[in-house]
């Protein structure tokens, strides 16, 4: 079971002089569920961002597979069709409809045809129960119906991974639960995922392990148990005070 | 500013380019047509009339004839020399242009040889010899003058580039306008008042007080005249120098006595198109102008519907080369650079020089330069397309700024490439967003290709010009013709609105069943 996908190693990423991740170690396995959590600015979304390269890393490495993704001559495209990502704004396609928006990327990256593509996209806009706005343009959904159809986008390249960068935190809290259901269910499939998230509930009902991050580094990692129940480090423990005594 | 001195750099590079090439000159091409350059619109020594009565010639690349005194003269120098009399209109300024890169072999348009003009061109004997006159409105104080020297505080003008404007100073306390670039904009200054007079020659003042009743032509005797230097008054045939048919055209004009001349002359001051018109103006317009004015105004729609189009490709090709992410490797990087480098030079250079210049540099440079003899109608497409190119690759550029961060990530994140990325996602929002500045680049194109009238492109502005100058109905045609140009571009603009429309897709959209029923997703 514990065979690796995706180990970073060494990760250094800064923006001109401001060091955002200092010394990033550790690997996600096939299946898992990882939440990352931590403060805003702690460089959660950096790292995931760096992971597929919509940022550069300073230094460091990342593996795929065993291999380097900041290899010169890297299949990106590829990589970035097996590695989705899905936003905290969502970003869907504004020129495009819904079913539009699960379909072109198949049929342009994947190059599947049409026919399979839009089966695929129905079938999955089914389950994130967005299959009667299919005609609808982004602009006349709500966030919770955006990042619904964000969801079904990125599952339909059946990806091997999935990226989520802090989904629900641009969401009104009655959106909140529907996107989080749909991830839950995306968990239980079996794909692997790493989450950057505020949601303590989900990352601790949801996920296998938890990353806590603190000023650009890992600062405690282990089981939800571990992290939740006997954090070890005091930065852990008073940022989950804070979070825990608000819910 | 090291950027700035690039840009410089390149400009230079394609001026020195272009000068040092001038220097060739072109040779004479050897055909069996004589091509006379000539406005067409300058009678009674020349102008444009719809048929081939009395004698009028076709005029190249028009189904329009021209006539009058210089075209006769044309047929028969063309006849001595065994030529086909062929005649080219061409604008006053153009003509010595048109003479030197080739694209016409003789100038017969009324022209004097002045110092000035030999420098650039060589001239045959005289072919008609004239005397100045002032034209001025028959009620004015000035009507009555039998003295230049009578015109204290008029204002006078004359046309750019002839000497008659230089005449204007032995005018003494007259007030001098700015020199205009026509006749028939001339006699709608006289007639509205804002100048008092032109200086102009004897058939012209014929002709504008025949024309026109309210004008008259002054008669002056020799002592209280013009004193003017044979060089000017005497017109003569402008051809290129070391021309070698110039010896058989002046033993061609020598044949042709003054009396003949003088023949020539009132014959074509008697056959010059009528100009009274009956019944309604508006109908009467349309009937004898009609189908020119349907020809030029299908000529600018056409210039300016395929200049944006071609134009808007460019600009999109522009917009996706300039946003290409940074490649790894140095040399992509280099080549990456140089490429932008090139395609602001482009847009800097069209954007920053007039259509006009452009077009006057491409049409007469490139004969003088290369000996390349362009299409007039081509030549008019590929500029409105450059120069229509250069700032829609501005346009699009906006329109790819105001498109969200976001769109970009999404893609990348799926793995679309950049070109991709640019064709699924971003171009359709970003032209989107561009498409009222692409709105309004059309319509300025409709109205700016009339600056084309430089290289004589038969468009709707140099038809109206034609028409006027040929019915003196000034106000009745550029009327009509600013209804055509309203209507051509009102129409676009809905146009684009329809398609605004189209692009954003209905307001409702169906939903498949009853939305209300799905606000929480069934978890399988």
């Amino acid at each position: 079971m514990a065979e690796p996908i995706i180990q970073v190693q060494n990760l250094k990423k800064a923006f001109g002089n401001h060091e955002v991740l200092t010394d990033i170690n550790f690997d996600v396995n096939k299946g898992e569920v990882v939440s990352i959590i931590g403060r805003s600015g702690s460089g959660k979304s950096t790292l995931l961002r760096n992971i597929n390269l919509l940022e550069e890393p300073t230094g460091g490495q990342i593996l795929f597979h065993n291999q380097s993704i900041l290899d010169q001559n890297f299949d990106l495209p590829h990589y970035r069709a097996a590695v989705g990502m899905v936003f905290q704004q969502f970003n869907l396609f504004s020129n495009l409809t819904v079913l539009e928006n699960v379909v072109t990327p198949q049929t342009t990256v994947l190059k599947r045809n049409a026919a399979e593509a839009k089966t695929h996209a129905l079938e999955l806009l089914k389950q994130v129960g967005m299959d009667p706005f299919v005609n609808a343009k982004p602009d006349q959904l709500s966030g919770g119906q955006k990042q619904r159809v964000a969801i079904a986008r990125a599952v339909a390249m059946d990806p091997e991974v999935l990226l989520f960068d802090e989904p629900t935190s641009a969401l009104d809290p009655e959106m909140v639960d529907d996107v989080l259901n749909a991830m839950k269910a995306l968990a239980t499939t079996g794909l692997t995922m790493i989450v950057v998230t505020h949601e303590m509930a989900f990352a601790r009902d949801v996920s296998d392990r938890v990353v806590f991050m603190n000023e650009g580094v890992i600062a405690e990692m282990g089981t939800p148990e571990q992290i939740f129940d006997h954090p070890q480090q005091t930065a852990t423990q008073e940022f989950l005070k804070r979070y825990l005594n608000r819910a | 500013m090291k950027k700035v001195w690039f840009h410089l750099l390149g400009v230079m590079a394609v001026v020195i380019g272009a000068v040092a090439l001038t220097t060739h000159s072109t040779p004479v091409s050897a055909s069996g047509t004589f091509k006379v350059g000539m406005e067409c619109g300058y009678a009674p020594f020349n102008w444009t009339q719809s048929t081939s009565a009395n004698g009028a010639v076709k005029i190249q690349g028009s189904s329009d004839y021209a006539n009058g005194y210089d075209v006769q003269m044309a047929k028969k120098v063309a006849k001595a020399l065994g030529k086909k009399p062929v005649i080219v209109k061409t604008s006053w300024d153009g003509l010595p242009p048109a003479l030197t890169s080739g694209k016409i072999d003789a100038i017969i348009a009324g022209m004097s040889p002045t110092p000035d003009r030999r420098k650039t061109i060589d001239f045959t004997n005289t072919y008609y010899a004239s005397k100045l006159t002032v034209v001025v409105r028959r009620d004015s104080k000035f009507a009555k003058a039998t003295n230049i020297q009578d015109f204290k505080g008029a204002k006078i003008t004359a046309q750019l580039s002839t000497f008659h404007y230089q005449a204007i100073k032995q005018m003494k306390g007259v007030v001098k306008e700015e020199a205009m670039n026509n006749f028939p904009a001339m006699r709608v200054a006289l007639e509205s008042g804002t100048i008092d007079g032109y200086v102009s020659e004897i058939p012209e003042g014929i002709t504008a007080q025949d024309a026109n009743p309210n004008l008259k032509y002054l008669k002056f005797s020799k002592a209280n005249g013009f004193k003017t230097s044979p060089e000017d008054v005497d017109l003569a045939i402008g051809l290129r120098k070391n021309e070698a048919d110039k010896a058989t055209i002046n033993a061609t004009l020598a044949k042709i006595t003054t009396k003949e001349r003088n023949q020539m002359m009132n014959t074509a001051v008697a056959v010059q198109p009528d100009t009274s018109s009956q019944g309604n103006w508006f109908l009467s317009i349309l009937k004898q102008y009609g189908p020119m004015l349907l020809r030029g105004t299908g000529m600018t729609l056409l210039i300016s519907l395929i200049g944006t189009i071609v134009g808007f490709v460019i600009g999109l090709l522009v917009g996706i080369i300039r946003t290409i992410p940074t490649p790894k490797t140095k040399g992509k990087r280099g080549l990456q650079w140089f490429i932008n480098w090139l395609l602001s030079v482009y847009i800097e250079v069209f954007r920053g020089t007039p259509m006009i210049v452009q077009a006057a540099v491409l049409y007469y440079g490139a004969a003088q330069a290369f000996g390349i003899n362009m299409n007039k109608t081509m030549a008019a497409l590929v500029i409105v397309s450059i120069n229509t190119g250069a700032y829609i690759s501005e346009i699009i550029r906006g329109g790819i700024i105001s498109v969200d961060e976001g769109q970009f990530e999404a893609a990348h994140a799926l793995g679309f490439t950049h070109l991709q990325t640019m064709m699924k996602v971003i171009l359709p929002q970003a032209v989107r967003n561009s498409l009222p500045a692409v709105t309004n680049e059309f319509i300025v194109n409709i109205k700016d290709t009339s600056v084309l009238s430089v290289i004589s492109v038969s468009e709707l502005f140099f038809s109206a010009e034609t028409v006027a100058g040929q019915n003196f109905q000034f106000f009745h045609t550029y009327l009509i013709v600013s209804a055509i140009y309203l209507i051509l571009t009102f129409t676009i603009s809905r146009l684009f609105r329809l398609i605004e429309r189209r692009i954003d897709g209905p307001k409702n959209y169906n939903v498949m069943n009853n939305q209300m029923q799905v606000e929480t997703p069934e978890v399988k």
